[in-house]
């Protein structure tokens, strides 16, 4: 990969250079502390963008899978129909995305691309897509207590699937990388220099660095996926998950890399409809619910027992070539019942090394 | 990505997307154009609908479903529902039998011959047919179970010789809750396969078997084929329950028990998550389970 330098005082120089060549620029504001959303970067507005925000809650992910999204419009004529597909795919670039939603979209890249039946709809909005990442270095502003992307290897620094990243380096230098064609493209533009071997040894000093600077870095991750995969996590702990679960569904809405959507049919005009396709949440009870009222899914602690499971299994995680958690902690920090998925990992891994735990073998081999 | 829009290689040499993105042709979400023909009555609130694709081209596409496969058939502004093909693909016409339950079953109930709806399918996994070759063919339904299963059995008649016997179980609670009889009728005049059927409750005038369709494998003077046997098995849970220990007492391997399952579906094509069971997507990774796999997926049905 290339890597040029930069300085940070020219980042919003950068962010114009992307607007000039036709992409609409979202990137991560900051309103006040906490209060952070992705937005559209205007004329009025790019005076604000900043390297170092909390990253949203609201995830990036409504770019390439939107809450609501058409797929058809059904127009009623002379006894027949008119299908008509509605397709949406500006040219558009997320500019500060965090390494763990880098992780995020190249999981629905592989889950909405991959296996027999790709989607046409992500695959438009994906194509005209321009990530430039920028490296969690900041321990106050970037990183929260609910980050692990240590533990799910997603960051702090993605080590592919973006098109630029831009780091830190400190002393108000950024080093950039290109991780694709479109990425290097970019580098024609004056704002950026020759980066030298020092630099790059700078990031790597720096990352090490940061690395410690995570709250949860042992969370078990590869041990639950194993209990999951087994099959040995005990059902009460399941149960124990799911009592906690309010079914708000939050986790699912904040979540970078959940995928399940339902599909709807809503009036649109005289003799027309529209079909949507709206993000779903298996914690929510009508989800598996079928025609009769037959309902496979009944208690709460199945479903819960769902959405881990669907994330955690390895089967899905070979099907897919990527794992549908990324680390981003963000369901820990919406849910209110304290089932965020490293708190899951944590009460997973107890329990079934409880359960596992191997009778001591006495010193003289006996 | 390039200025025109084609995806490229990440500079590692690992891909970012696949090279080419589907074009419009390949929306798998855009339903196709179909025409009622004419509606048959089966049983109360069950019909079969006979349709065709308004485009011809699309017809002769369709027409290489495999036995057990579906279709998502939509009925614009009310939704999409999945729906078993029943019609084998030896025979001439489209068809679908299904129960009126709710919104989307009742438009269909609702449509009158010459009117549109759409599909799109045909969907799922199917029956490997092929892997039947020279094996007995024992058929366990119950209720609308018979359904799925019809597109089987109607398909190893057609091709008779690929395989050894052929037997239907059939069950249901009222002789006026038998589907497809004139089927029925046909196959117990049959030389080429044997078809018990059963019912839960008498009314006047039956002169057939009475019990589960269970009663009927152990029944004297009926004699299931067990070796080199596959059983379908297709019905209500309690049925599919006690069926499947009648079948595993009788000496059937759970590898040789199949059957389709039923999942609540939005999309059919792998991508909506609603028909997701353990480890299995039921729209692509079935709806054909062996009762080997069934029990593996690691939740309960
Ligand atoms: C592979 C497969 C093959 C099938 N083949 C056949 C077939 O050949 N013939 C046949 O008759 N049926 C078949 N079915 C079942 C059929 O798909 C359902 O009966 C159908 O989807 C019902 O749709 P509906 O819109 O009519 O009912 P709906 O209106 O969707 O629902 C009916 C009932 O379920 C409740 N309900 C369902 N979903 C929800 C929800 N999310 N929230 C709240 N309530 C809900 C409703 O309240 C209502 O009482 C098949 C199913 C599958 C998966
Ligand atoms: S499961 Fe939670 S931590 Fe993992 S990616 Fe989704 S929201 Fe983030
Ligand atoms: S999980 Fe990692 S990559 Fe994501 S915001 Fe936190 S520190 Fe950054
Ligand atoms: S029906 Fe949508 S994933 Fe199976």
């Amino acid at each position: 990969m290339k890597a040029r330098l930069m300085r940070s005082e020219d980042l919003a120089m950068l962010v114009n250079a992307i607007r000039r060549r036709g992409y609409e620029v979202v990137a991560p504001f900051c309103n006040k502390g906490r209060d952070t959303y992705y937005d559209t970067v205007t004329d009025e507005n790019i005076g604000r963008v900043r390297l170092h925000v909390p990253n949203p809650y609201y995830p990036p992910k409504r770019f390439v899978l939107p809450p609501i999204e058409g797929l058809l419009r059904v127009k009623r004529a002379n006894g027949t129909y008119d299908l008509q597909a509605t397709y949406e795919a500006p040219k558009r670039a997320i500019f500060g995305i965090r390494s763990c939603d880098v992780a995020g979209i190249y999981h629905l890249d592989r889950f909405y691309l991959g296996r027999e039946f790709p989607d046409t709809y992500y695959a438009r909005r994906r194509r005209e897509l321009l990530l430039v990442n920028v490296v969690c270095t900041n321990a106050e502003l970037d990183i929260s207590d609910a980050c692990f992307c240590v533990c799910t290897d997603t960051g702090p620094a993605a080590r592919d699937h973006f098109d630029l990243q831009l780091m830190d380096l400190g002393a108000g230098e950024l080093l950039a990388v290109a991780g694709t064609l479109a990425g290097e493209a970019l580098f024609e533009e004056p704002l950026f220099t020759k980066a030298a071997q020092e630099h790059v040894e700078r990031r790597r000093q720096i990352l090490s660095e940061v690395r410690k600077r995570f709250k949860t870095t042992t969370c078990w991750f590869s041990a639950t996926v194993r209990y999951v995969s087994q099959g040995s996590v005990p059902e009460k702990t399941w149960e124990e998950i799911g009592n906690r679960c309010l079914e708000c569904g939050g986790c699912t809405y904040v979540c970078p890399a959940c995928t399940c959507f339902t599909v709807s049919d809503r009036p649109a005009g005289r003799d027309e409809i529209e079909r949507v396709r709206i993000w779903d949440s298996c914690a929510l009870g009508g989800f598996t619910r079928m025609a009769g009222g037959h309902n496979p899914r009944k208690s709460v602690h199945d479903r819960r027992n769902r959405r881990f499971f669907r994330k955690l299994a390895h089967y899905f995680i070979q099907r897919e070539l990527s794992m549908a958690c990324v680390g981003c902690g963000r369901c820990a920090a919406v849910c209110h019942g304290d089932v965020g998925m490293p708190s899951v990992v944590e009460m997973i891994r107890r329990a079934a090394a409880l359960e596992e735990k191997i009778e001591p073998v006495p010193a003289d081999g006996r | 990505m390039d200025a025109n829009g084609k995806i490229t290689v990440a500079a590692e040499g690992r891909g970012v997307l696949p090279e080419t993105v589907p074009g419009p042709a390949e929306n798998v979400y855009l339903p196709k154009l179909a025409v009622l023909v004419r509606v048959q009555d089966e049983i109360a609130e069950v019909k079969t609908f006979y349709w065709h694709f308004v485009d011809e081209a699309e017809q002769g596409k369709f027409r290489a479903f495999r036995p057990g496969q579906f279709a998502q058939v939509s009925l614009f502004g009310v939704g999409e529902f999945p729906a078993s093909l029943p019609p084998s693909p030896t025979e001439d016409e489209l068809f679908f039998t299904v129960r009126n339950v709710g919104s989307c079953t009742a438009a269909l109930h609702a449509l009158k011959p010459g009117e549109v709806f759409g599909v799109r399918g045909p969907y799922g996994n199917g029956f490997p047919m092929e892997q039947y070759h020279g094996r007995n063919l024992v058929f366990v339904a119950g209720g609308i179970g018979l359904i799925p299963l019809r597109s089987c059995i109607v398909y190893a008649m057609a091709h008779r010789e690929r395989y050894g016997r052929l037997q239907v179980f059939y069950g249901a609670r009222t002789p006026s809750d038998l589907m497809y009889v004139r089927d029925l009728k046909a196959w117990e005049e049959s030389a080429g396969l044997e078809c018990h059927v059963t019912v839960d409750r008498p009314a006047d005038g039956w002169k057939g078997n009475v019990g589960v369709v269970g009663s009927l494998l152990k029944k004297p003077g009926i004699n299931v084929a067990v070796a080199n046997s596959t059983a379908f098995v297709c019905g209500p849970p309690v049925m599919f329950r006690f069926a499947i220990k009648d079948l595993l007492q009788l000496g059937f391997a759970e590898r040789d028990i199949v059957s389709t399952l039923e999942r609540y579906m939005k999309c059919g094509v792998g991508k909506c998550g609603h028909c997701c069971i353990g480890v299995a997507y039921v729209c692509v990774d079935g709806p054909v389970f062996t009762y080997e796999q069934i029990k593996k997926l690691g939740e309960d049905i």
